[in-house]
């Protein structure tokens, strides 16, 4: 009985991630901080995409973003991309953490939360997988160092799709 | 009062404090305030949070008014509460929480064993529906909070010990309580490292089948939260609470009900990211009770233990 307790909170606690699981990933656009290109979230269709919410005051925010430059690194961007949205109030103190620590992919700024608040994002850290077809498959709350093991699996398995 | 502070705070010393209960909604249930342990602030869709309190409620001075009154009969009344509580949101909006309790009443007057009464047994329980119309987020700095529950009479009401025990000591009250409930909170930053709250509820008692009612209940709480940190924080809570003389057949009983100002300071630390610990306190600051004289709370403490999914 107490096994079967456990298997369930298990199941529950493997499954919590993807409560948001296929839903129509809400469109945006704006200006690369890194590039100052125009990009879009449609412009990567095709590809399994991973939007993450971030800000300077927000510590495993900070951890994450060169995690995902490596993973970006290692699956290539020819199949996935990363997209970052700093959520700053002040944009200028993103800009200035990227000066220090530069990641390569693009980085959107989002201070009034007009692309946050269609994607629900309530607190941070927060990052989302979207599949090739643009929807979201996966939802994620927290980040701890060596979560992006787990990522890349389900990147993968999407990529097999 | 330094006595005072010094009992509150040093379980806290010793266990290092958890996560922030809301101290929002407070009620009497047979003496025991189970609703106090009962989160209030709004949580995410999807979430589900799980906490276990422990709480010990010392209820040894005496009162007059609002005078201390020296108590020469060595009485020694304390309760103790174990308390379960579960909240799950269902969209962003509208989420249920609900409260199981488990309580014990000791009651010791002189040095005679012969003066000793304990009673305990399950408690009263909690269901309250909340909804949220805005909250705080990276893009908001307020958060509004209303609620309508019941406590509902799960708690055994008819001990008896020789006689059967007064109202006061058993663990539950024996009727329905109709609890409304807001709070409103404001984040000082983006971060929401700070917040100020204030809430307030009302508690409207039905009687029991002993035509026993104990008095409905008011609370008003305002209060600072600060995070220092991702582990650490801490909040103060300055509460008001008024509840009406309790009745029996009617009959409002004399020395019960009355007002209590009673300041409540917690420290919390996040063991991992879904799971913390807190360490409560509640000191009472001023009160003026009805009648001639009342046994009321001299101080109490507890430990909460939470798990977040």
């Amino acid at each position: 009985m107490a096994s079967r307790i456990r298997d369930l909170i298990l199941l529950f606690i493997i499954l919590a991630p993807n409560a948001w699981a296929m839903e129509p990933a809400p469109e945006f656009a704006g200006q690369d901080l890194n590039s100052g290109a125009q990009i879009s979230l449609a412009s990567y269709r095709g590809k399994v995409v991973l939007v993450d919410f971030w800000a300077s005051w927000c510590p495993p925010c900070l951890e994450s973003l060169p995690a995902w430059e490596q993973l970006r690194n290692k699956i290539g961007t020819g199949t996935f991309e990363v997209i970052a949205i700093n959520v700053d109030e002040d944009t200028d103190d993103g800009i200035r953490f990227l000066r220090n620590r530069p990641v390569s992919y693009p980085v959107l700024a989002d201070p009034e939360g007009e692309i946050g608040k269609p994607w629900g994002v309530r607190s941070l850290p927060r990052y989302f997988l979207v599949d090739r077809e643009g929807q979201i498959v996966a939802t994620y709350k927290r980040f701890n160092p060596g979560n992006e093991a787990r990522l890349e699996q389900e990147i993968s398995t999407l990529l097999k799709q | 009062m330094i006595r005072r502070l010094l009992k509150a705070a040093l379980p806290g010393l010793i266990l290092l404090y958890p996560s922030l209960p809301a101290f929002a909604a407070t009620c009497s249930c047979a003496g025991v305030p189970v609703l106090i342990y009962l989160d209030t602030s709004a949580i995410e869709k999807g979430d589900f949070f799980a906490s276990y309190t422990a709480d010990d409620h010392q209820i040894n001075d005496l009162v007059s008014g609002s005078d201390d009154v020296p108590d020469e009969t060595g009485r020694d009344r304390a309760s103790f509460s174990q308390v379960l509580s579960a909240s799950y949101a269902f969209t962003d909006h509208w989420s249920v929480s609900a409260l199981a309790s488990y309580v014990k009443h000791e009651r010791k007057i002189g040095s005679s064993s012969f003066g000793e009464v304990s009673a305990s047994g399950i408690g009263d329980s909690v269901l309250l529906v909340r909804y949220s119309p805005f909250y705080i987020s990276p893009f908001s700095r307020h958060e509004l909070s209303l609620g309508l529950g019941l406590r509902i009479p799960t708690g055994e009401n008819d001990i008896v010990d020789v006689f059967l025990l007064s109202e006061d000591m058993q663990p539950g009250t024996g009727a329905v309580g109709k609890i409304g409930w807001a709070s409103y909170s404001y984040a000082f930053n983006q971060a929401a490292t700070l917040q100020a709250f204030t809430s307030i509820n009302y508690t409207h008692n039905e009687e029991n089948d002993r035509h026993y009612r104990f008095g409905h209940e008011f609370n008003f709480s305002v209060g600072l939260s600060q995070s220092l940190g991702s582990r650490f924080g801490y909040s103060a809570v300055l509460r008001y609470r008024s509840t009406e003389p309790d009745r029996r057949s009617g009959f409002e009983l004399p020395n019960s009900g009355g007002k209590w100002i009673d300041f409540i300071p917690a420290i919390r630390y996040a063991v991992t990211d879904r799971f913390g610990i807190a360490l409560s306190g509640r000191i009472p600051v001023a009160r003026d009770l009805n009648g001639v004289l009342q046994f009321t709370t001299s101080y109490s403490y507890a430990v909460t233990v939470s798990y977040g999914f």
